[in-house]
């Protein structure tokens, strides 16, 4: 549709350096996670890109002992729901913070992270 | 639209077995057969779940196989994939094809195959039902999935980890019942909150079990229901949806896609919660009971855990949940459990479950939830 379309592939490029980019909808202002073609608030088929802070808070939390194949050997790690101060959520490895210092709450910071070389959503201390 | 009736149903053993998906089903399919006492002839349609058969068993096109295995090469089939929801999402579709009036006689079945791949294999190959890109990659887990879940609900209203663990207790107590079920031991408290961390709070006696193991049933028209010997009726089915992505979910604590199924079955049934007499639904985690208690109307939000606790929730309490043992006891293989939990059902609304039966059961719910929340459906039945 537009030319600002962000695909998956585009949105964890950026995130590989470090910037996290959000889309709002042209009708609405609704804020999303791309890719979304249709603005479920409105129906709306125009985005334009907006960066993300990256800060947010915990809303909830795991410590996963029993990894799938994919992350043998990673065990045991955290992974949290992040309420970024934008309004959308991402879920994302936690890096840096020790599992008792976790809490529901908790303020973290994004940090792109390479796992068996892809990109994925981290989040550690702000 | 035809009223649909549930004639025969069959299920293999649930535990390990040594036989392909496609034996297992068509080992239930001819039980359900038999039970329904109708000739094989008769079906005009498979409706078939099945869930990771091109991981475990390198087997795609799954549904002509199970159909030919059965020995009913020439029926229309098609396989249904909606993780753990596979099957009862084959029924939702099978009751329309018999309520519009394009079939009088179908079979809804499902099987899955995984204890033959290490654990390891069988976690990774049930986390490709959560998001490649966003979750997978970061090591989802679906019991971090519902341990995401747990401490949303455990922050929200205060539920605790001993009573997701009566849940477990529970179910063992009801599987202990059930000849089928994978386990058949009573287990107390203090094994569950003392087993081995799995995705904190979830410990591994939180967590059903991965299992092997078929389900079948056969769906009829009213007409033909009413030559047989104990149709059990379809009151409704519905199904919903809710965002893939566990991020975009804005309550951890509910599944809004049970709370929209349930509305929806409810709806079509003409019935409430408090008409309903027993309940078959999809505790894969101790939380996924609580929240789906609440869900479906059954408990207040925020008392699912307390309704666990003081029992209101066993055989004998307010609304028995899961006499079968559920997939914590009875198991959970994947691709087989929508249509193995209205077996359950259909079995309790006949007054057949002998030593778990709920009494006096007339009204009866199976929820079946698929993967990170994304798919639920709902469906009631009835007695005459």
């Amino acid at each position: 549709m537009s030319d600002a379309r962000i695909t998956l592939q585009a949105f964890f490029e950026q995130a590989r350096e470090g910037k996290l980019v959000g889309i709002r909808c042209a009708g609405c202002g609704a804020l999303a996670i791309p890719p979304r073609e249709l603005c479920p608030e409105c129906g709306h088929r125009q985005w334009a890109p907006t960066a993300l802070s990256g800060d947010g808070e915990i809303t909830s939390f795991t410590v996963i002992r029993i990894a799938p194949r994919g992350h043998a050997g990673e065990a045991p790690y955290a992974i949290a729901a992040v309420r970024l101060i934008e309004g959308v959520s991402l879920l994302g490895r936690i890096v840096d913070i020790p599992f008792e210092d976790l809490a529901i709450g908790r303020k973290v910071r994004f940090r792109p992270l390479r796992i068996h070389d892809r990109t994925a959503i981290g989040f550690g201390p702000v | 639209m035809r009223r649909v009736a549930v004639i025969g149903v069959g299920t293999t053993k649930f535990g390990k077995h040594e036989r392909t998906s496609a034996e297992l089903f068509a080992e239930a399919a001819a039980d359900a057969l038999v039970d329904a006492a109708i000739p094989a002839s008769r079906i005009q349609a498979l409706y078939y779940g099945n869930v990771v058969g091109g991981e475990t068993e390198k087997q795609l096109h799954t549904s002509p196989q199970a159909a030919s295995v059965l020995g009913l090469p020439s029926i229309p089939t098609t396989r249904f994939e909606t993780a753990c929801a596979s099957s009862h999402a084959a029924f939702r579709h099978a009751v329309m094809e018999v309520a519009s009036g394009a079939s009088d006689v179908v079979m809804v079945g499902g099987a899955e195959r995984v204890l033959n791949v290490p654990t390891a294999d069988s976690t990774e190959y049930f986390a490709y039902a959560s998001d490649a890109a966003w979750e997978q990659t970061i090591g989802l887990t679906f019991p971090g999935v519902f341990a995401l879940v747990a401490r949303a609900h455990m922050h929200k209203h205060g539920t605790t980890e001993a009573q997701m663990a009566a849940v477990a207790v529970k179910n063992h107590k009801h599987g202990a019942l059930n000849p089928k079920a994978q386990f058949q031991k009573e287990i107390t408290l203090e094994t569950v909150l003392s087993s081995a961390r799995v995705a904190d709070p979830l410990k591994l006696y939180d967590c059903c079990p991965f299992t092997d193991g078929g389900a079948a049933l056969v769906l009829a028209s009213e007409e033909v229901a009413r030559r047989s010997r104990r149709p059990i009726w379809v009151l409704g089915s519905a199904a919903a949806s809710d965002w893939m992505l566990l991020g975009d979910k804005r309550d951890l604590s509910r599944v809004p896609a049970t709370e929209r199924a349930a509305a929806a079955a409810y709806r079509q049934a003409g019935k409430r919660p408090e008409d309903v007499d027993v309940v078959e639904l999809h505790d894969c985690f101790t939380i996924a009971e609580i929240v789906a208690t609440e869900g479906l109307g059954l408990f207040e939000p925020g008392t699912g855990g307390l309704a666990a606790e003081k029992g209101w929730t066993s055989l004998g309490g307010k609304v028995p949940v899961n006499p079968s043992g559920g997939l914590k006891a009875k198991g959970h293989p994947i691709g087989a459990t929508g249509a193995a939990q209205i077996c359950e059902i259909v079995t309790q609304l006949r007054a057949e479950a002998g030593p778990r039966q709920v009494e006096g059961a007339r009204t009866g719910l199976t929820h079946t939830l698929g993967g990170n929340t994304a798919t639920v459906l709902v469906s009631l039945f009835g007695r005459e």
